[in-house]
């Protein structure tokens, strides 16, 4: 594994960037997909609204 | 290893396996180390998957050692690619098109318990109307590690992209000055200083620079790094890369085909007498090259003749344009390529034979040269024998378009320029091209003073 690993020099940096980086996306991720459930539920409401209009 | 077979000059750098060409057929050798990685691809129904989607090119697998090679697991043979391209060659779109691909096949490759173990836009190539993948053996079992082509990824796709992006301008040339990759450093100085707002681009270019920068040496490989977290890192920049565009532009070949059209018939009478020439010539044109092609008009024309045609011009806007067209109408038999014939892709890499340079591998039965000869003699001061000499390279017969001196676009050109050019004229033209060619065929395009000629290479 490591002999495949190491045909392209990956550098400390580019791991060390991506334990940075899915640290700080983990926690990016996590309040976009809130925002996403609450919007969704929201345009989901208003969608149920107007598919059946007050008669 | 036996004579007939020449291994890739370019496939040198992966222990798994090698291209290698037989009788002029292309194979790839897939080596005894990579059993494992190569067992489990086809096994867990991923080669099937990514086949099935058109995603990566299909092979038969031949168990036969052809290269008497000690290393040899199998044999595959792709399907052959007609034409082979690099992303330099590539307009914005081609290249941001390969870059999503590239990451699309990495979420792939982790449902089946893969990663892609390089990313680079040369495992990428145009093939039956689309960028597929190209490297079988790229993929390897996923082992809980950061993704090991990640600055590979940052250095080949996402940098010129952001670049291009933001600077509102088609690129390709850094692609040639650093085929290996523009390293990070450079990225970011090339990069606006408001870029730092973008959350993504500063992850991606800034920090990593900068932690590169402080940081060499060989990765601490026993890092764990889950599933998730990988997933999170593919979808910023996919995200990222989504956002990214060239604006269209009205470049001076912009709206050609419009302003052509006008003039008294003159591209429908063109057609009907390239349309007359073809029809006498196929069976035996399968291949064309349409040079100096803008958004494709004549190349379109070829294609519906089942002619596989490479569609070239050097505006990087119209073949962004022309692909656009191929990917909206689902096209297979047209190629855009950014070529500029005054100084078409050299050969580049280790000995110069890693990467071919145009002439090397274009070889049409048939160059489409319209309406192209006085930009390269007038405008470029290219002599005619050695425009002759380029299409004689390329191809066995040659439909090619002579503007003479009159016409009205030359002599917009010339004021231009101010100056008249020694030797131009039909006279000197044939001379030169009779050097290369046999004119077999000649006829004045109606309602112009120009004259179309069908050549045959001698």
């Amino acid at each position: 594994m490591i002999l495949f690993i190491l045909y392209i020099d990956p550098g400390s940096g580019s791991y060390l960037v991506q334990i940075i980086a899915a640290a700080v996306l983990g926690v990016v991720f996590f309040f976009r997909n809130i925002k996403l459930y609450i919007r969704s539920f929201f345009t989901r409401s208003s969608k149920k609204q107007k598919d059946n209009p007050p008669s | 290893m036996l004579s007939t077979v020449v291994q890739h000059p370019s496939s040198y750098r992966d222990p798994s396996g090698f291209i290698f060409e037989k009788n002029e057929t292309t194979f790839r050798q897939v080596n005894i180390s990579y059993k494992e990685h190569f067992d489990h691809f086809i096994e867990s129904g991923f080669y099937k998957n990514l086949c099935d989607k058109r995603l990566l090119i299909p092979h038969e697998q031949i168990n036969q050692n052809f290269t008497g090679d000690n290393n040899y697991y199998t044999t595959l043979k792709p399907e052959k690619i007609s034409f082979v391209s690099y992303s330099y060659e590539w307009s914005f779109d081609m290249l941001k098109d390969a870059a999503l691909l590239t990451l699309q096949l990495m979420k792939e490759a982790l449902d089946h318990g893969m990663i892609l173990k390089d990313a680079t836009p040369y495992n990428i190539q145009w093939h039956q109307g689309k960028l597929l993948f190209i490297d079988t053996l790229s993929f390897e079992i996923y082992e809980e590690v950061p993704w090991i082509a990640y600055r590979q990824f940052c250095e080949t796709f996402l940098g010129p992209l952001l670049i291009m992006n933001y600077a509102k301008t088609p690129l390709p040339q850094l692609q040639l000055a650093w085929p290996d990759g523009i390293p990070l450093a450079v990225i970011k100085s090339l990069l606006p200083i408001r870029i730092n707002l973008s959350f993504h681009t500063y992850l991606h270019i800034h920090l990593h620079a900068e932690i590169s920068a402080k940081k060499q040496g060989s990765g601490n490989q026993s890092q764990k790094f889950s599933k998730q977290k990988l997933l999170n890192l593919i979808s910023s920049l996919e995200m990222l890369v989504g956002t990214l565009k060239l604006p269209d532009h009205k470049s001076t070949w912009s709206g050609y085909y419009e302003e052509a059209t006008q003039r008294d018939g003159y591209l429908e009478l063109k057609k009907n007498i390239i349309n007359r020439w073809i029809g006498k010539l196929q069976p035996e044109i399968k291949t064309a090259a349409d040079i100096g092609a803008n958004e494709g008009e004549f190349s379109t024309l070829l294609a519906e003749k089942n002619i596989q045609t490479l569609s070239a011009d050097f505006d990087p806007y119209c073949i962004n344009r022309l692909y656009a067209f191929i990917k909206s109408n689902d096209t297979k038999n047209i190629q855009p390529l950014i070529l500029d014939i005054s100084k078409p892709s050299p050969a580049i890499g280790v000995n110069n034979e890693e990467r071919n340079s145009f002439i090397k591998r274009a070889n049409a039965d048939m160059v489409l040269a319209l309406a192209l000869i006085h930009h390269l003699v007038i405008g470029k001061n290219i002599p005619f024998l050695s425009v002759a000499e380029f299409f004689h390279s390329i191809s066995k017969f040659l439909i090619i378009e002579f503007v003479p001196l009159h016409d009205e676009k030359v002599r917009f050109m010339l004021e231009q320029k101010n100056t008249t050019p020694n030797n131009y004229d039909i006279d000197n033209f044939e001379t030169c091209f009779e050097q290369y060619f046999t004119i077999e065929k000649k006829e004045l395009i109606g309602g112009s003073d120009r004259t179309l000629y069908l050549m045959k290479r001698d």
